[in-house]
């Protein structure tokens, strides 16, 4: 069987979720890891450039990784082969000439498993697949995309605060905060957790509709969907629509004041209690316990 | 300039989601239906610039579903930009968009959050902040959350929208060669039982709670 992967690259390194599928594609079949170049290259025009090689070399199966890029591009790419889409996957099996997949719906509440006749086209959450130690580099092969036409790139607007941390979709530990950590000032001791832990921020939907922080750390429905190794909740008191965003975390570590609220019904480990007395020893501890590790 | 928007009824975000005996369904009864959140927010995108540009038309176009079927009334009502969410939040699946952009050969752009029509630049959600894009023909856009929240209809406008009338089309004849076959559905695994620290010193299960999560939980 031909397997693909759509790599993505961030700063000229291959992202982690694309070492994942190469790892995982190389147990599936005779693997081809591609990688998409041109400067700001759209959707449609790396899909073009993509179901130009796909028609020529007939792949079984294309995974990308379920990012905003990498599902953009899959989701086209299957239309314009006219393939079966099996989007977000968590994990899937190959059985002769059809593919079965894990995937989320109803934002989280419902665990699905679907069916598709191969040839397919599947988008694969970061953390699906495990990335073994000693795996290598896998070989590129560079696809050349041009422009779309109608769609020019005019320019990249940054969010002043997301400097330098890993993408919320791609994160093994998530710190997120909730409506109590009272306002934006609340932030920095979060952040300072976060920059211990190496994790990646995450917010409630109260949060990022008060503006405190960017819509794109909100977690849950109508936000991103997350399984990280280790979810810590502060202040958030656990709507369905937030639940449902983080509950497939491995690890749920949540501190609220109300003994009642429903992310103590999820968590693993819980502390009834202020979070801002619970934030500074908390990072502190976790520095000792790294250090002594 | 003419704005269509396509949209999808699911069950509304607020309802627990039972699946059925049958294992592949969910159960209907007593959802409440509405329009997928995403979808909202394109409406709202669009309405934005119905109040600012008094040409617009705002079409909404009912859950049709299927992109070719969509096609063809896109062609009919040429509409100059094509919106929906990114995706509909029942199955998640934000093929529909591409899909659709594909069927009518213009470019998509995923994760709009924001749209200048006068210019034609529109504003994509990316990792760490949002890239302007220029669009000149038609396109699809699938709609971000953002930073406006979708509005509340007015009364009167409840009251007209009873009143106006869907045009269903059957879309029987419609081949869709890439349906996903639904095996089984089953909810989430259940969590709980957690170890909950409910009294005493917060400072002091704090402390604890980083050696649990290294011995214990080994996540760090």
């Amino acid at each position: 069987m031909k397997v693909w992967v759509i790599a993505e690259q961030k700063e000229g390194e291959l992202r982690r979720v694309s070492r994942e599928l190469a790892a995982k594609g190389a147990t599936l079949g005779d693997l081809t890891v591609l990688r998409v170049t041109g400067e700001h290259v759209s959707a449609v025009a790396a899909a073009t450039a993509l179901a130009e090689r796909a028609t020529a070399e007939s792949p079984d199966l294309i995974l990308a990784g379920a990012t905003p890029g990498g599902r953009d591009v899959a989701a086209r790419l299957a239309a314009k082969l006219k393939r079966a889409y099996l989007s977000e996957c968590t994990d899937l099996t190959v059985d002769g000439s059809s593919i079965e997949a894990s995937r989320g719906m109803y934002a989280g509440k419902v665990r699905a498993r679907v069916r598709a006749a191969l040839p397919a086209v599947c988008s694969v959450r970061p953390n699906a697949f495990p990335l073994p130690d000693e795996s290598s580099e896998p070989a590129l092969a560079d696809v050349a995309a041009g422009d779309a036409q109608g769609l020019a790139f005019v320019r990249f607007e940054p969010t002043a605060s997301s400097g330098g941390r890993v993408p919320l979709s791609e994160a093994r530990v998530i710190v997120s905060g909730g409506r109590g950590l009272k306002g934006p000032e609340g932030w920095p001791q979060v952040e300072a957790l976060a920059d211990v832990l190496g994790a990646a921020l995450g917010a409630s939907r109260a949060v990022t509709d008060a503006g405190w922080r960017p819509n794109e750390e909100q977690v849950g429905q109508t936000g991103k969907t997350v399984a990280p190794d280790l979810y810590i909740a502060l202040g958030i008191s656990g709507a369905i629509q937030h639940l449902a965003g983080m509950t497939s975390s491995k690890v749920i570590v949540a501190v609220n004041k109300d003994p009642d609220a429903d992310i103590f019904k999820v968590a693993d480990y819980g502390i009834v209690g202020d979070v801002f007395e619970f934030l500074p020893a908390f990072t502190d501890a976790v520095k000792r316990v790294k250090a002594a590790s | 300039m003419r704005l269509l928007i396509c949209i999808k009824q699911v069950p509304d975000s607020t309802t627990r989601v039972k699946v059925a005996t049958d294992g592949r369904s969910i159960v209907t009864d007593g959802v409440t239906w509405s329009i997928s959140p995403y979808d909202e927010y394109a409406i709202e995108l669009a309405l934005e610039h119905k109040d600012t540009a008094p040409d617009a038309v705002v079409s909404v176009v009912g859950p049709l579903g299927i992109a070719d079927a969509l096609r063809a009334v896109v062609e009919e009502l040429k509409p100059d930009l094509v919106l929906c969410g990114r995706q509909a939040s029942d199955d998640d699946e934000g093929f529909v968009g591409p899909a659709l952009a594909e069927a009518l050969g213009w470019p998509h752009v995923s994760q709009v959050t924001r749209l200048e029509p006068d210019s034609g630049q529109l504003w994509k959600e990316v990792e760490g902040g949002h890239e302007v894009w220029k669009v000149s023909g038609g396109a699809v856009l699938t709609v971000q959350k953002s930073a406006k929240d979708p509005r509340y209809p007015s009364l009167p406008g409840i009251m007209k929208a009873k009143k106006k009338e869907i045009p269903e089309r059957s879309v029987a004849g419609v081949e869709d060669p890439v349906k996903l076959e639904i095996v089984k559905l089953e909810p989430p695994p259940a969590r709980g039982g957690g170890k909950i620290f409910k009294d005493g010193d917060t400072k002091a299960h704090a402390a604890e709670l980083a050696t649990l999560l290294r011995d214990e939980a080994k996540v760090l």
